[in-house]
């Protein structure tokens, strides 16, 4: 049994809008290859396999029985998580902490440009009976939240436009990152309304993409060339219906994150946490985590925004990466786009986007409308 | 337009065999079809709306929560609130509010719609609706309305027979 679990290997492929080129499987192989080459391993070494993903999403019925060749996993202990990403990590923690596995494998992607009709498969997640009558596209779910949300905490418009500037200013620097650009304000709050007060460029695209870590015990660890370590994981679903929702605030997110906290021994995130890499699927949502997760007063994350606190250089980086607002949005595998990036920041292998002297990184995730799931993970370098 | 050989896609290696031609797309559909049953409470829910034009509601008193969409359970103490039924009015408050521009598909709507989630009156729920006879610009948070139910004859025990709901004159 391991008291400590890292992350020794990382693969991902780039997201991008479009992928004819590639299945899904081939993008899983991709990933993997470069995971398992970061980690130092083959797969004749990893003792357990998990993929992410989700029947509707495939196109598939029954689709974890398509995961294992893809991964190297045939004749191999295998599951899927049909959940956010984290929680597919959480179970490869679990398999280690509890001594069934030494090397773990968890696998999340997603193919968005495959679905041609995602408003129905985000309708088909609302309530039969009392939700998805209304017949209005989810993201309706996100105008409200965010109306409600601006209400209670004073944060303004201008501070939910200036996550989108920075974010997509900062994935200029990130070569994996395909939606990077200058991005105004002015140009956000110009943009066209989705759900008022919902803006679309407030709104991450879609891309396809897949993600590959590999997990391992301390022993294990030890014998891979960079591990980085899992400080503390949480995750958390709050009540499922609209109407017992808290609307302004995520409290998922700060279930989740008191829980990886309390595992790290963190009693103060705002000294302990030295960057973050945040769900951004819609821009508020990056402030509204940034207060859930402790990092900001509430009602103060979008004042640090528009100050320049979370940027790469500034007090406490946010989405360095460029988030999803500016890597893309990949479903259920953003969770673990996220956690590679805070991975490649605390090895120093950010390239233009390193931050200097990174310190413990925060990942916040969160399982996208109408869902009020979301996860946490802290990493640390020893 | 095929990309040139020096300007790689993004995933180098499965693309060697595909650089001489448009990747081909195979379009399916998964045609599934299901029922959906409301569950005891939302047929209670639904039978007296359709028969009184009020709100059917559970109670839990442990933990002084009123449930709205009705349920036979708490979700907080687990208790079986199976006896617990009580009616209040349909008027409530706009809790928050939205301005839908775009369709089911997520393309530019031919007409906005107004959606807000009420607040119930002496509940801790409420319902996701629509707003009618009132301008956007109008709408306020905490702002009292009521329900608009469909004629008597014309209703069948669903959700369905929600209208939406207006300001309380």
């Amino acid at each position: 049994m391991s008291e400590r679990v890292a992350i020794v290997g990382v693969g991902a492929v780039v997201p991008r809008p479009q992928s004819r080129d590639a299945s899904h499987r081939e993008m899983i192989f991709d990933a993997a290859t470069r995971a398992y080459a970061d980690a130092e391993i083959t797969h004749h070494e990893i003792d357990s396999f998990i993929s992410v993903a989700e029947d509707i999403h495939e196109g598939t019925s029954i689709t974890d029985e398509y995961v294992p060749d893809q991964l190297g996993a045939v004749l191999k202990p295998v599951q899927t998580i049909a959940g956010d990403g984290m929680q597919g990590v959480a179970v490869a923690f679990a398999l280690i902490r509890s001594g069934i596995a030494d090397l773990v494998v968890v696998e999340a992607h997603c193919k968005p440009s495959n679905i041609l009709r995602h408003g129905d498969v985000l309708e088909m997640a609302l309530d039969p009976v009392y939700e998805r009558p209304l017949r209005v596209h989810p993201h309706y779910i996100a105008g409200l939240e965010m109306r409600r949300y601006l209400h209670d905490t004073g944060t303004t418009e201008d501070a939910v436009a200036s996550v989108v500037n920075k974010n997509r200013r900062q994935a200029l620097a990130n070569p994996a990152a395909p939606y990077g650009g200058n991005v105004s304000t002015s140009d956000v709050l110009a943009s066209p309304p989705v759900c008022e007060p919902l803006r679309s460029l407030e709104v991450s695209s879609y891309a396809d993409g897949a993600v590959v870590l590999a997990l391992a015990s301390e022993e294990r660890a030890r014998r891979c060339p960079k591990p980085v370590w899992i400080r503390g994981i949480g995750w958390a679903s709050d009540s499922p219906w609209l109407a017992r929702r808290e609307w302004s605030d995520a409290v998922y997110a700060s279930l989740a994150s008191g829980m990886a906290y309390q595992m790290a021994g963190i009693a103060t995130p705002t000294e302990e946490i030295g960057f973050a890499e945040i769900d951004d699927t819609y821009a508020y949502k990056e402030l509204q985590h940034l207060e859930a997760a402790g990092l900001a007063p509430r009602g103060r994350a979008g004042a640090l925004t528009v100050a320049g606190e979370t940027r790469r250089e500034g007090r406490l980086p946010v989405n360095s990466s460029g988030g999803s607002l500016g890597m893309g949005y990949c479903f259920d595998a953003s969770a673990l786009y996220r956690i590679a990036e805070v991975t490649r920041q605390m090895r120093g292998e950010a390239g233009r986007a390193q931050i200097a002297n990174p310190g413990s990184g925060l990942v916040i995730s969160w399982r996208g409308v109408p869902t009020q799931t979301g996860g946490a993970l802290v990493l640390g370098s020893h | 337009m095929r990309p040139a050989s020096d300007q790689a896609p993004t995933v180098p290696t499965v693309l060697s065999a595909l650089d001489q031609v448009e990747p081909r797309v195979w379009k399916g559909a998964m045609p599934v079809q299901f029922l959906y049953t409301a569950g005891a409470a939302g047929e209670r829910f639904f039978q007296t709306l359709k028969r009184k034009g009020v709100f059917v509601v559970t109670r839990c008193e442990e933990c002084r929560l009123t449930y709205l969409p009705p349920r036979i359970y708490c979700e907080r103490c687990f208790a079986d609130l199976s006896e617990t039924w009580r009616e209040v009015a349909p008027v409530g408050k706009v809790h928050t509010h939205t301005l839908v521009h775009v369709d089911r598909q997520g393309r530019n709507a031919a007409s906005p719609t107004l959606v807000a989630f009420v607040r119930i009156d002496g509940t801790d729920g409420g319902l996701v609706t629509r707003l009618l006879e009132i301008a956007p610009a109008d709408v306020r948070i905490d702002m009292p309305v009521e329900l608009v139910l469909a004629p008597k004859r014309r209703r069948r025990g669903t959700l369905d027979d929600i209208i939406g709901f207006r300001n309380r004159r």
